[in-house]
């Protein structure tokens, strides 16, 4: 039993006598995408104040996440930046395929500092910067739509051996943000939450990848963490999402 | 001349010396811990004083109120420590050159004086004792310096090697007339090398004088004194098996007979060795007494300390110092004192035979004569 | 097996360790003979310097170095004017790897310059030679054995760096990806059994490095008198 489980019990009691119920508090463990880390965190708070669960989240590279999950971690919910990676977990059986749920999608931009903005003409001129970064385009969804794109419009052979691999997309926001890299394609939301970066150029969706967020409960998930689970695609969690830029699927 | 007058702390004690060096070796005695490494390290550069002057003749070493303070590479003073010191990663003939910036006049002289030039390629881990110190002392006096300091440089010796480097040390002082600081614990090195004794206690003077002069001071250890022995240079005369004896004509014309040591070459030159206290004194002529060294003497002088006195007789026919160490009691009853006629007498068993290095001039060394 | 890309990595990483490795050598050195002998604050103060990288964690170094490096900082914004790039280049691997493995070069150094018979330097003071000139000919030629233990020490820990690297040079393949950057993003990737082979590289070649660095510091101790 974790340590503030222990303590669980005597804080109950003492939380009676403040505000709010207390009875059998869950603490439900989430893992999702850097790219939803603002988003996410909003929506937990809510929740939290709400309910009276706590709601513990875990960002990263959903490649990364997906690997942990298949290594034991002890996920409640998976929300993950593209189907691959939701795929691989639910070919590990830890997720049931009816209980799937594409939630979002989004759009890359491409970004430079802030302090020496440009705006490119046509997609071709991501290949005349000296370096890119993007999350690692082997595995992580950020990067996989990128380079994606990239070879859509013909240009990743020229930029692949320019190319900067961070761990996840907000690697390569953050190498733009330091100015060590001197351009990133990210999505548009995690352009949206920095100063520091300026958006160059933006893949009209159309002609970008399609970008799916897919999000699922883990089969062995208690009753609270469904309830997250089902929070995270409600009519609530939509307002939150179209505030961060992302594009919502669900119907609600 | 050496001119001390410093302090320096030190672990238990602060290093307070006042003193004024004249003789070519001044042997440096006293207790263990009593200061004696400090202050050649101190004279040396080694080590830093708090206050005070440092000089040799007209030449500063340190002056801290002058501001003065030359650096150990310039003081040009040579260094003998009790080890011998040498650097194991370099050849004897390399140790010698180490600090000898292309003075190979010098060199030369050093090596030839200590005959080391045999061992030239060998490394320090395959030297004997004798040998190690000889190449420290070539490597000092290589560097043509004006002040040699050395740390009790026979302590790691046993006895009879001890002797056989002391007149490579008594040529060393003869022939380059460069002063000496010589710390010892024995005071028969010191009697043999030094013009005067310094004797250190809890870092501080506690005498100065002739060698001599220094066996009434408390100061010296039983052990010490015990080691006090008459030395003197001789020259094998015969060889008496029947009788047992070999008969040895001293520097001065004196024949002493020794316990037979027919293995010593008539001719061959050796160093004689008569502990102070195995030497008798008589008032009256000796008669129908065993022992085969009598002689007639003259008291010059009897020094005393507590519970023990050293009478000086200056013994016919040339007249040369021995000392015998008697009781209090003895001299209090026989009346001794200066002037008085004695005879001296020696058992043969008690004079000791001791190798010199073979003359230079004259090669002939004999089996067993070999430099140690 | 490796590929013929991982050998590339293996060759890239001794590369990168040997080249860090012989420019921390002369300042290991100097900062060994700085410190030794001498005792108080001083040296305590440096010592810890000197020290941190060996027990900071090494993506703190990382940040650090980052910081420094960056391109918004003085020094980062004069180093790209010259044409020097380090963060996320192969020169940020070697600055990384050098940092980590100071420490340990210094360490062995200092231990070895102090186990010089303190008697033998002073005693070539008085045979001439200032305090420099005693340390390369008495000092150094007496200490070098445990010199070249602290290299190979050193060289061992800079083929192993991790933290510090990834954070200044990044995990590019062909560029700045190191064996223990390899493995890590082998793993990441779901490339289980490519990041088992690399370990296996990897547990080879620090053995063999350890095992040359306990040779050669095993043999000092065998010194003539």
């Amino acid at each position: 039993m974790s340590w503030t489980r222990r303590l669980f019990g005597p804080a109950c009691v003492l939380s009676l006598l403040a505000a709010g119920p207390c009875a059998s508090a869950a603490e439900i463990t989430v893992f999702a995408a850097a790219s939803l880390a603002d988003a996410l965190s909003e929506i937990g708070k809510s929740f939290e104040s709400a309910t009276g669960h706590h709601v513990v989240f875990n960002f990263g590279a959903s490649s990364d996440l997906a690997r942990q999950i298949r290594a034991g971690a002890p996920a409640d919910v998976f929300f993950s930046a593209d189907e691959a990676q939701m795929d691989i977990v639910t070919r590990a059986g830890l997720v049931r395929p009816a209980e799937r749920v594409d939630v979002l999608s989004n759009t890359l931009v491409v970004v430079v500092p802030a302090r020496t903005p440009r705006r490119l003409q046509a997609p071709s001129e991501i290949a005349s910067f000296e370096r890119l970064a993007l999350a690692d385009p082997q595995a992580v969804p950020a990067g996989v739509y990128a380079k994606s794109y990239l070879e859509k419009v013909g240009v990743w052979s020229r930029l692949a051996d320019r190319i900067v691999p961070t761990l996840n997309v907000r690697g390569a926001l953050a190498a733009v943000e330091s100015e060590n890299v001197p351009a990133a394609i990210v999505y548009r939301t995690d352009a949206a939450t920095s100063s520091r970066v300026a958006v160059a150029f933006e893949v009209p969706r159309a002609a970008g990848p399609p970008i799916v967020y897919v999000m699922a409960p883990l089969a062995q998930a208690s009753g609270p963490a469904r309830l997250f689970a089902d929070e995270l695609a409600s009519a609530r969690a939509t307002r939150v999402y179209q505030k961060y830029g992302f594009i919502v699927l669900t119907r609600t | 001349m050496i001119r001390l007058d410093f302090e320096a702390p030190l672990a238990r004690f602060p290093l307070r010396i006042r003193a004024d060096l004249g003789a070519p070796v001044t042997a440096v005695m006293g207790p263990s811990g009593a200061g004696k490494t400090s202050l050649l390290d101190a004279i040396a550069g080694l080590r830093g004083i708090a206050s005070g002057r440092i000089a040799i003749d007209d030449d500063v070493l340190v002056d801290t109120a002058a501001g003065v303070r030359v650096p150990p590479q310039r003081r040009r003073v040579g260094y003998v420590p009790q080890d011998a010191g040498l650097f194991p990663h370099l050849s004897v003939r390399e140790n010698v050159l180490f600090g000898a910036r292309g003075a190979t006049k010098e060199v030369a002289h050093a090596i030839e004086a200590l005959e080391i030039g045999p061992l030239g390629g060998r490394y320090p881990g395959n030297l004997s004792g004798g040998e190690k110190q000889r190449v420290a002392l070539a490597r000092a006096l290589a560097t043509r310096p004006r002040l040699l300091l050395l740390d009790e440089p026979l302590a790691a010796l046993d006895v009879p090697l001890r002797e056989r480097i002391v007149p490579y040390l008594l040529r060393v002082r003869d022939e380059w007339a460069t002063p000496m600081l010589y710390v010892t614990h024995n005071v028969g090195e010191a009697r043999a090398l030094a013009g005067e004794v310094l004797l250190l206690e809890g870092g501080r003077v506690e005498a100065q004088g002739a060698p001599l002069a220094l066996l009434a001071t408390p100061g010296l250890s039983r052990e010490a004194r015990a080691g006090i022995e008459n030395l003197f240079e001789g020259v094998i005369v015969t060889h008496d098996a029947g009788g047992g004896v070999t008969r040895v004509r001293l520097a001065g014309g004196l024949v002493v007979s020794v316990s037979i040591a027919a293995e010593r070459a008539v001719g061959s030159a050796v160093t004689v060795a008569i502990r102070a206290e195995d030497v008798l004194v008589a008032t009256e002529p000796v008669r129908g007494l065993s022992a085969r060294n009598v002689y007639e003497a003259v008291v010059r002088g009897i020094e005393r300390g507590p519970g023990d006195a050293a009478v000086r007789c200056a013994v016919r026919p040339d007249l040369q110092e021995w000392l015998a160490r008697l009781t209090p009691a003895a001299v209090a009853e026989l009346g001794l004192v200066e002037g008085s006629r004695i005879w001296v007498a020696v058992k043969s068993h008690s004079v000791r035979l001791a190798s010199a290095p073979p003359r230079r001039e004259a090669k002939a060394a004999a089996p067993g004569t070999a430099a140690p | 097996m490796p590929t013929r890309e991982e050998w590339a990595v293996v060759l890239f990483t001794l590369r990168v360790a040997a080249l860090g490795t012989a420019m921390i050598l002369p300042l290991g050195v100097a900062a060994a003979a700085l410190l030794a002998g001498r005792h108080g604050p001083g040296r305590t103060l440096l010592d810890t310097v000197f020290s941190l990288p060996l027990v900071l964690p090494p993506t703190a170094v990382g940040v650090v170095l980052l910081d420094a490096f960056a391109r918004a900082s003085p020094l980062g914004r004069a180093l790209a004017e010259a044409g020097i790039q380090i963060a996320f280049d192969w020169k940020g691997v070697v600055l990384a790897t050098s940092v980590m493995s100071f420490p340990l070069l210094v360490r062995s150094a200092l231990t070895a310059f102090e186990e010089v018979d303190p008697r033998l330097v002073g005693l070539a003071r008085t045979l001439g030679c200032g305090p420099l000139e005693a340390f390369f000919r008495v000092t150094l030629p007496l200490a070098w054995r445990g010199v070249l233990a602290g290299s190979v020490l050193a060289f061992a820990r800079a083929l192993g760096e991790f933290g510090a690297t990834v954070m200044l040079a990044g995990n590019i393949p062909g560029r700045t990806q190191t064996l223990a950057l390899a493995i890590f993003h082998e793993a990441q990737i779901g490339h289980d059994e490519r990041a088992r082979v690399l370990a296996g590289v990897t547990v080879v070649l620090a053995f063999v490095t350890l095992w040359s660095a306990e040779v050669v510091g095993r043999a000092r101790t065998r010194r003539a008198v």
